[in-house]
Formats: C-alpha cells, structure tokens, sequence
C-alpha cells in the first residue's frame, strides 16, 4: 500500500494506491498521523488506486472525519470504485462523507 | 353448568304436558268405568228382576197345580155329594172316595148344615190319610170342636162359591201346615145343604218356595191372604207371625208397608227397601191366585251387584295402577328428557372445545410446505392426522445456526389426555432445543421435566435428530420409537439404541447416535398408527407396505400424500383407530465432503493477511466468481481471521488459524477455526450504521461486514475449538 500526500495551499490530497487491508491499514494510520493532528483545513482522499478496504481501512477514515469534524475541517473522498462504494453504502459511510 | 333457559322451559312445557296428559287419562277412564258400571248395574237390575219374576211364576204355577187338583176334587165330587145328601150314611164314602183318588189331597169331610137333617142336627164324617197311608173315618161333629162356626165352613156358606182357609197347622193329624178347599153343595132344591172339603198339607209349600234362590243369599217369603207368614227363611215367624205384625219392626217402614198392603191386595210388583246406608234389598212379589197368597223373593242388591261391585273395585285399582304408571312413565321421561338435553348441550360444547383444542393442537406444528422454500438443500414435508379430534402424536422441525432440529413423538394413550402431553412434549422440546445442540441432552433434559410431573404414568416414544445442513452430520436420540428408515443408495433402518421413552424414569442416561447424511439422501419418520393401520377385517397396513410406496422417490410432499392414499385405499370404510404421524426429510446439500476443499493455515499474525487474499482469489479464480463477489467475500473472511489473529491467542504467543474452504455447486462454504480462547462473534451486538459521525463507534464494523455478506453464520465451540461457519449462496 502506497501513500502519496501533497498539500497545496489549504487543501491536502492523500493518495492511496494499492490493497487497503488491516496490515496495510497500521502503516497507513501511522502516515496519516500528521494529518489528523491538523484536520482544520480540506482533505482531498484520492481512492481512484484504491482496489480494496477492510474494516480496519474504514477506521481510518472514520478516524479521519471525527477529526476533521473537531477541527473545522472538510473530508472529500473522490474516484471510489464500484465495489468500495458498496461497502460504503453496506456500512453507512455514504452517508458519513462527502463523496465525489 | 347452567342448562341454557330454552332448555328448561321446553322441559316444563313438556311435563305441563304430561300433567294435563295424566288428568285426562284419568277422566277419560273414569268416566268409561262410571258409564260402564251403571250401564251394567242396570242390565244386572233387570236381570235380577226377570229371574225374580219368572221364579215367582214358576212358583205360582207349581202351587197352583196342586191348588187346581184339590180344587178339582172337590168339584168333581160336588154332583155326587148332592145326591147323597138324603143319605147321610153315604156322605163319608164321598169323603173317602176324594182322598183316595187324590194323593194330594190329606183329608176330606163332607160336613151338613146344623139342622138341614132332622136327624142329624150336627153331620161331619170326616176321612183322613194316617201315617202308614190307610185312611181313618172320623167325626168333626163333637161339642168341642163346633165345626159350624169353623172358617172352612162358615166362608163359603156366606160367600157362596169354593173357598181356600187360611192355612193352619192340624193339631188333630201330627202338627201339619194344613189349607182347606171348601164348597158349599146344594141340594135339588137350591138350598145350602153342607159343605164339601179337601184338606191339603202345605209341607210341600215350605220346601218349593223355601227353594226357590234367585241368588244364593236371595230368599223367598209366602203370606197368606190375612198376611199371615207362612214360609220365610226364619222359622220363628212361620204360622206365628203376620206381615202386618212384622211390619212395625222393619227397617224403612214407609215402604215396607206399602209392600204389605200391595201383597195383600194381590197385586205383583217391586218394592226397593232401604237397609242401612248404601245397602238396599229388592223385593219382588206376585200373587198366588185362588188362594190369596202373595209370594215375595227377597234379593241383597249386594247379591245383585256384588260381582259388578268387586268388578268396579278391580277396575278403580287397576285404573289407579295404570294412572300411577302413567305419572311414572311421563316423569322418567320428562327426566330423561332433561338428561338428555343436558348431555346433547355438553356433548355440543365438549365438541365445540374439542374442536378448538384441534386448531390449538394443529397451530403447535409446523404445517406450511415446502417449510423452507427459500433452501436448495432440503426438502421437507411433515403430516399429523388424529384419529379422534385431538390426538397424542407431535412433530416438530425448525433450523437454528444451520442445523436443523426435528423430533417426531407418539405419547401413550389417545384423546384428550394425549393431546396435553403432547403439547408439554413439544413446547419442551422447542424450548430445550433452542440452547441444546446434543439431541442426548435434549431427550434428557425433557425427559427429566416429564418424569418429575408425570403423575399419570404418561410416556411418550419420541424420537429426535440435528441434523447439520452444512456436513450432513446427523447425530439423533431414539427414546423408545419406532426406527426411522433411512434412503441412501439404498433403503434400511437407521439403527437405533434401546432408549426408554420419555417421562417412564427420571435419571435415564439417554444415548446419542450419530449418521452421515448424504446428498440426496432421505429420513422417513412415522408414529406406529401407519404401520398398525387396520381395514375393516383387522389386517395391519405393516412395514412391507409402508416401504413399497417409499421406493419409488418423490418430492416429499409427495412421498406423504402417497402414503396417505396408499393407506385410505388399504383401510377402506374401517375407522381410524390411531393417530398417524409421518415426516419425510430430503437432504440436498450438494456441498458433500467430496465437494472441493482448500485449506490455509495462517499463524496469528497479522502480517498473513496478504495469503488470505491470494486464497480467496484462487478459489474465486477456480469457481468463475466474479471480481466484486471475490472482494466481498475476502472482506468477510478477513474480517473473520483477523479477529482471531488480533484476539483469540494471548499476545506474544504463537497460535493458528485454519481457513477451509468448500466448494459446493450452490454454495461456498468458509470453516475457521483456531484453539485460541472461546469467543462467539456471532453473539456481538449488532453495529448501528445510521449513526451520525460523533455517534459513531470506531470499532464494530467487523462482524457487522462478515453477517452482511454472508448468508449464513454460525458459531460453535468443539473440542476446545472455535470454529466459525460462514456460507455464501451463489
């Protein structure tokens, strides 16, 4: 699993490339620390490479949104496939994020 | 227990009925016995009146005969008596010539007017009959005996023509009742000249009237023309006594008198003298003409009516016999009646209650089929017929956790009592099976429950089963019913142990069995009224027939309305006379151990996900799933294993899991397994997706995932193993 981070101006793009599963998900979380100390501003999350995503990989992205919530900030999530949006839609995350 | 009130009024009615019935009755036949009574008493009147009368008649006549004779006599010697008045020494052969010619005749004189023979101023030559039969000449004309002034004489001197004495008892012959027939004879001249007797006993009379018994307690009375009594039934009265002298004495003189005055003027008749109360005498009388006799027959109107009397009395008792019958029968009835509507009314209502005790009974088992339609792996069928409305024989099925629970169960006995064991029976078993998985621990534990309340000495054959739809493992606890017959490639009778039945003893340790069921195999359980099905002539249905309809393989709907046909065809008009029970189970699970498998063994580190991963898609590859299927099926599965991974080992230890994986024609079938510390996932609390985003729980997603995508989870602990079933239909 590869995380590609970049900042332009206010807004944070993370990229994830590859199998989100719940090993992948510790080194992930361990990358995205930074990011969820300072979720005051928008974050853009790439998921167009994202081929999978386990329980623990929504975590993540819960932890995420309670963060940004906190924080005044903003949380989009851009380019699911078709069978990630199911799981959103199973466990009721369509309705949790801004997705696009 | 109120009788309804319809019930009771039509009750009353009807024994108003019965009252009015009974008071007709009696008048009806009171009146035809009064009418008959006095109808008859008056044919016996006339009866007794036309005996009296041609008894007095007769009578009569017999006096008058010897009447007429003496009569005769005299008269006939009258010519020869006139000429011998010249010849006074002639005049006792004339007498003489009179009583030897008339046997009747005891006595005769031939007696001169005082002074018609200058001669004899006194002239009587008398003959008369001795007691040897010679006759004796005598002579009335003594100074003592002054036979001028004699009755016999002077009375037929005054009134001219022949004359009949009273009758008199003949001191000078030996105490006879005697009469005397006398004439006066004339000479040439015109001139009363003497006067010519017969004398005849009256000993005759006393015997003839004293004879003559209309009826046994009848008698007859004779007076004279003076009213003098000459034969009565009382010998005191008889020539002592006049009628008018008795009179004074009678009871109901007023007509006691009249009688005497009408007998005396001759005339005939009838006279009702009152006795005492209710007791009344007839008397009947006739004259006795020439001698101015009158003849009376006395009849007791108790001789008369006697018979009619005890007759009525009979019919009055038998009248009241029947009367008291009638009441009798018509208050049995109106009883019975009663009873009879009190039984008709809780037959209805035990048969209204029996009726509902059938849809209760009915409601307790499961009776939609196909009971699963959703499954491909089984096909059931189950039918309970009770001989009566309710009935002792249970089924029951369901499935929990993928395996399905079954019993079939005959309680002794039949009827009301049955049907409650029944429904203990099977609410025991729904209970104690929906937390036991061991069909040994399931006959116990009802077992036990029956045994301790079992106060009626009621025990039920029972006989249950688990079947797990997954491996087709079976494992069953036969209690003492008949064995199910078990259809693999061939047909044979599952084996079964010599359990007791439920509810005989508490403390029985109940065995388990167990059998591997195979795709396509079947279970035929069925209560003993199938096999023991009789026909009109006593013939068992039996086991050889029940299997010949089984051989041919049906739905199993089918397989039981075809031995339901083949029983009705066999038994015929005979009524039921069992309950008949019968469960057919069609395994299909094609998912069969020599179904593909694939096993991983993972250690309980998390870092071995990845494998998981390559399993799944190698299978996925295998089966020809597609990609979104493929990824929701490793998200339950890694869901599932990293659980036991992260939990089920102590941290630090080394612990595994094993993933098997089966490849079935419908299904894909995923068993983890680990020895790690017993957790049920299954039992985790549902997680709540339409929280909002403070609400909302990190953890929990999980298991939430793993039921969401599979169809059937279940969890079970063995052999110190969690093992976590979890099956997806394709």
């Amino acid at each position: 699993m590869e995380v590609k981070i970049n900042k332009e101006n206010n807004v944070t793009t993370v990229g994830l490339i590859g199998r989100l599963d719940t090993p992948a998900s510790q080194d992930v979380s361990n990358e995205l620390e930074p990011i969820m100390a300072d979720a005051s501003g928008t974050i853009v999350l790439d998921c167009s490479e994202m081929s999978y995503i386990s329980s623990s990989g929504l975590r993540i992205f819960l932890s995420l949104r309670k963060a940004a919530a906190s924080q005044g900030g903003k949380i989009i999530v851009k380019n699911i496939s078709d069978d990630i949006r199911q799981v959103f839609m199973m466990t009721g995350f369509l309705n949790l994020f801004e997705i696009e | 227990m109120a009788i309804s009130e319809n019930i009771k009024s039509a009750v009353r009615k009807s024994r108003g009925t019965g009252l009015l019935l009974v008071v007709v009755a009696a008048v009806t036949l009171e009146a035809t016995m009064l009418v008959q009574y006095f109808s008859s008493q008056r044919l016996l009147r006339q009866e007794a009146s036309l005996r009296a009368e041609s008894e007095l008649r007769a009578t009569r006549n017999q006096i008058l005969d010897i009447v007429d004779q003496a009569e005769a006599a005299v008269h006939n010697s009258v010519w020869i008596a006139r000429w011998c008045l010249d010849y006074p020494d002639s005049l006792a052969v004339v007498a003489r010539r009179i009583v030897e010619e008339n046997p009747s005749v005891m006595g005769s004189t031939f007696a001169l007017v005082p002074g018609y023979d200058k001669n004899h101023p006194l002239f009587a030559p008398y003959v008369c009959r001795t007691d040897d039969g010679s006759l004796e000449l005598k002579t009335l004309a003594t100074e003592e005996y002054d036979y001028p002034s004699q009755e016999w004489f002077t009375e037929p001197l005054n009134y001219g023509i022949g004359y009949w004495s009273e009758p008199y008892i003949d001191t000078g012959g030996g105490d006879v009742l005697m009469t005397t027939y006398s004439v006066p004879v004339m000479d040439e001249t015109g001139r009363v000249a003497a006067v010519l007797t017969a004398d005849i006993s009256l000993d005759w009379l006393t015997e003839l009237v004293g004879n003559v018994r209309v009826y046994p307690n009848a008698f007859s009375v004779l007076i004279s023309r003076e009213g003098k009594i000459m034969v009565s039934p009382v010998a005191e009265l008889n020539m002592q006594t006049s009628i008018q002298e008795y009179a004074p004495g009678a009871k109901d003189t007023a007509h006691f008198n009249m009688l005497a005055d009408s007998m005396l003027a001759g005339k005939s008749g009838n006279v009702v003298l009152e006795q005492r109360r209710r007791e009344r005498t007839y008397v009947f009388y006739a004259p006795v003409e020439k001698t101015g006799w009158s003849m009376a027959i006395v009849i007791p109107d108790s001789e008369i009516y006697g018979e009619i009397r005890r007759m009525g009395l009979l019919v009055t008792f038998l009248m009241l016999v029947g009367l008291g019958m009638l009441v009798f029968i018509l208050t049995t009835a109106a009883r019975n009646q009663l009873k009879y509507a009190e039984v008709n009314e809780k037959k209805e209502r035990m048969e209204h209650e029996l009726q509902i005790g059938h849809d209760i009974q009915m409601s307790m088992i499961p009776k939609t089929f196909p009971p699963f339609p959703e499954r491909k792996d089984i096909d059931m069928a189950a039918v309970l017929v009770p001989a009566k409305e309710v009935g002792g024989d249970l089924y029951d099925f369901y499935i929990r956790e993928e395996k399905l629970y079954f019993c079939i169960g005959d309680v002794s006995g039949k009827g009301v009592p049955a049907s409650l064991v029944m429904a203990v029976t099977r609410s025991l078993f729904r209970t104690v099976s929906s937390h036991e998985t061991s069909p040994a621990r399931i006959v116990t534990l009802i077992n036990e429950s029956m045994s301790d309340m079992n106060d009626n000495n009621m025990f039920v054959t029972f006989f249950c089963g688990v079947i797990d739809m997954h491996t087709g493992h079976m494992r069953y606890c036969n209690a003492g019913h008949n064995p199910p017959l078990i259809f693999t490639n061939k047909v044979a009778w599952l084996p079964v142990l010599p359990n007791l039945p439920l509810g005989v003893a508490s403390g029985v340790a109940f065995q388990e069995q167990e059998v591997e069921i195979g795709y396509d195999d079947a279970l035929f359980l069925y209560t003993d009224g199938v096999t023991e099905a009789e026909n009109a002539a006593h013939e068992q249905f039996g086991e050889a027939r029940m299997e010949a309809v089984l051989h041919t393989r049906r739905s199993a709907l089918d397989q039981l309305n075809a031995m339901r046909e083949s029983i009705s065809a066999f038994v015929g008009d005979a009524p039921q006379s069992d309950d008949l029970t019968m469960l057919f189970i069609h395994y299909l699970n094609d998912m069969q151990p020599d179904a593909t498998e694939r096993h991983l063994v993972l250690h309980n580190n998390i870092k071995q996900i990845p494998q998981l991963a390559d399993f799944i898609e190698t299978i996925a590859d295998e089966m020809h799933l597609d990609q979104a299927l493929a990824m929701s099926l490793n998200l339950a599965l890694e869901e599932a294993v990293t659980n036991v991974i992260l939990y089920a080992y102590p941290e630090g230890s080394d612990g595994l899991v094993d993933i098997e994986a089966i490849m079935g024609r419908n299904t894909l079938r995923f068993i983890i397994s680990d020895s790690g510390k017993a957790f049920d996932p299954t039992a985790a609390p549902e997680a709540d997706v339409t929280l909002g985003v403070e609400d909302r729980p990190i953890g929990g997603l999980g298991i939430f995932l793993v039921r969401n995508i599979m169809d059937v989870v279940s969890y079970e602990r063995t052999d110190g193993k969690n093992i976590l079933s979890m099956t997806k239909r394709l």
